[in-house]
């Protein structure tokens, strides 16, 4: 036994990394693990540093749009460069202070007129696989964010808290392909379920009777019945039908109301108890349920 | 390389490419900087030390995505394996040619993600990332031409005596 273990040694430990990943994957992949002391000390080691390259790259852009921009102007207009460049940093100051204000004004005005308690959140990164569309923020365990926490912004919904450690959690978007949530048209009141399609583009209305009334320019809201996203908040817009002559139902296509390339900042909504999740267990989604 | 050498450079990596999505606003194509290393280790390392960083490299993307499944783990070591196949029947000791070996295996692996992806995840819409890959692939070959110096200079002295059976 023991020769031929040591035989095989080399094989055996090559086998055994390679299967037990993939052992895992196929009996508990989908349905995700919370993060262990190697996670989380993996985490608490990149999110600094994500952090820390955030504050890099925003240093470097001041610097561009401060200097660096204005030193064409220097060439060009002699006597006046120097005035001419304070101003200019001074515009693009102001320009950059008054934006994030009215970013601010906007989340303190949602969070006031809101029920529930917010959580402000700076995004850090995107994560780096394709097949799942998720961010990072910098508020986490520490400050009460839990799994299942919906994530949103002024101008609509995001996503939902996947994992939180320390300081960090992580935001599975709803444009994510394994994402469903319940929605409800604002002019009908038809009731209907939003999946992500996975391109950061679009969302799939799913789920409505073809006999419903849908509208393309129709505003789709959270109905607030899967448990988990407050009812109300902004989903999207339908750009296009699709409605067959057969079969029960009618699809939709809806455009997200929150540029998801783009964010900056997010609200996340502290709910008094962990919520359940609109993230369908992958194995589970071939039956077609709804939230 | 070395497997703390190799775990650190992946954690620095993936942090930068993290930070550069989110202001280059790639939608759906990434830049596979750990395809990078996996491939370069199968092209150095021997085999138990690359298995073991590959392992590693695919729990730290794994890790990364947000939602640890296990699959990029699998992943990872596979392409490893796959790549030390193909590097003991083709000698790749130039930037070009490991550039073209790095882009077959992401272009491999990201077939493979897809596919078990879509394999536990049926009526989940994978179009948009297969239609991704081309950019990704030719996003990771840039990568790699970029990273293929460090790595030697990291691994200076770590090339197989061996060659491929292909010349």
């Amino acid at each position: 036994m023991l020769s031929f273990l040591k035989r095989y040694r080399e094989l055996i430990i090559v086998a055994a990394l390679l299967l037990y990943p993939f052992a895992s994957f196929l009996t508990r992949g989908h349905l995700g693990r919370d993060p262990n002391l190697v996670d989380r000390a993996v985490l608490w080691i990149t999110s600094p540093l994500q952090k820390a390259l955030i504050w890099t790259f925003d240093g470097i852009g001041a610097a561009w749009n401060g200097y660096v921009a204005l030193r064409g102007v220097q060439a060009e207009n002699g006597a006046l460069r120097e005035e001419n460049r304070r101003l200019r940093a001074e515009a693009n100051e102001l320009a950059e202070v008054r934006a994030q204000n009215e970013r601010l004004k906007r989340m303190l005005a949602y969070t006031e007129s809101t029920p529930g308690q917010q959580i402000p959140a700076r995004v850090l990164g995107v994560n780096p696989v394709a097949t799942l569309l998720s961010l990072r923020i910098d508020r986490g365990e520490d400050d009460g964010i839990r799994r299942g926490m919906p994530v949103v912004t002024p101008d609509g919904v995001v996503g939902q808290v996947q994992r939180a450690t320390g300081q960090y959690a992580d935001v599975v978007l709803v444009t994510d392909a394994n994402s469903k949530l319940a929605v409800k048209v604002q002019r009908s009141r038809v009731r209907a379920t939003a999946c992500g399609k996975g391109d950061n583009k679009a969302l799939q209305l799913e789920n409505a009777l073809r006999t419903e009334d849908l509208q393309e320019g129709d505003q789709v809201v959270t109905s607030g019945t899967d448990g988990v996203f407050p009812p109300g908040l902004a989903v999207g817009k339908i750009t296009s039908l699709h409605r067959r002559n057969y079969g029960m139902v009618q699809t939709a296509e809806i455009a997200p109301a929150v540029d998801m390339t783009k964010l900056e900042e997010v609200l996340v909504i502290r709910t008094a108890a962990p919520l359940g999740t609109t993230i369908i267990p992958q194995a589970r989604r071939g039956a077609g349920q709804t939230p | 390389m070395k497997l703390v050498t190799t775990v650190i450079l992946t954690l620095l990596l993936l942090t930068v490419e993290s930070v550069a999505v989110k202001y280059l606003g790639f939608s759906v194509s990434r830049i596979d900087v750990t395809i990078a290393i996996v491939a370069f280790l199968s092209l150095r390392a021997n085999m138990v030390e690359g298995a073991f960083s590959s392992f590693a490299v695919g729990y730290l993307l794994d890790l990364m995505s947000g939602r640890p499944t296990g699959l990029y783990t699998f992943l990872a070591v596979f392409t490893f394996l796959i790549g030390r196949l193909a590097a003991s029947l083709v000698e790749v000791r130039s930037a070009l040619l490991f550039v073209i070996f790095t882009m077959a295996a992401d272009l491999g692996h990201g077939l493979l993600a897809v596919f078990f992806s879509w394999l536990t995840s049926r009526d989940a819409a994978f179009g948009s990332t297969l239609s991704a890959l081309p950019m990704q692939v030719a996003l990771t070959g840039t990568a790699a031409l970029c990273l293929y110096p460090l790595f030697r200079k990291i691994d200076s002295g770590g090339e197989r005596a061996e060659v491929g059976l292909l010349r």
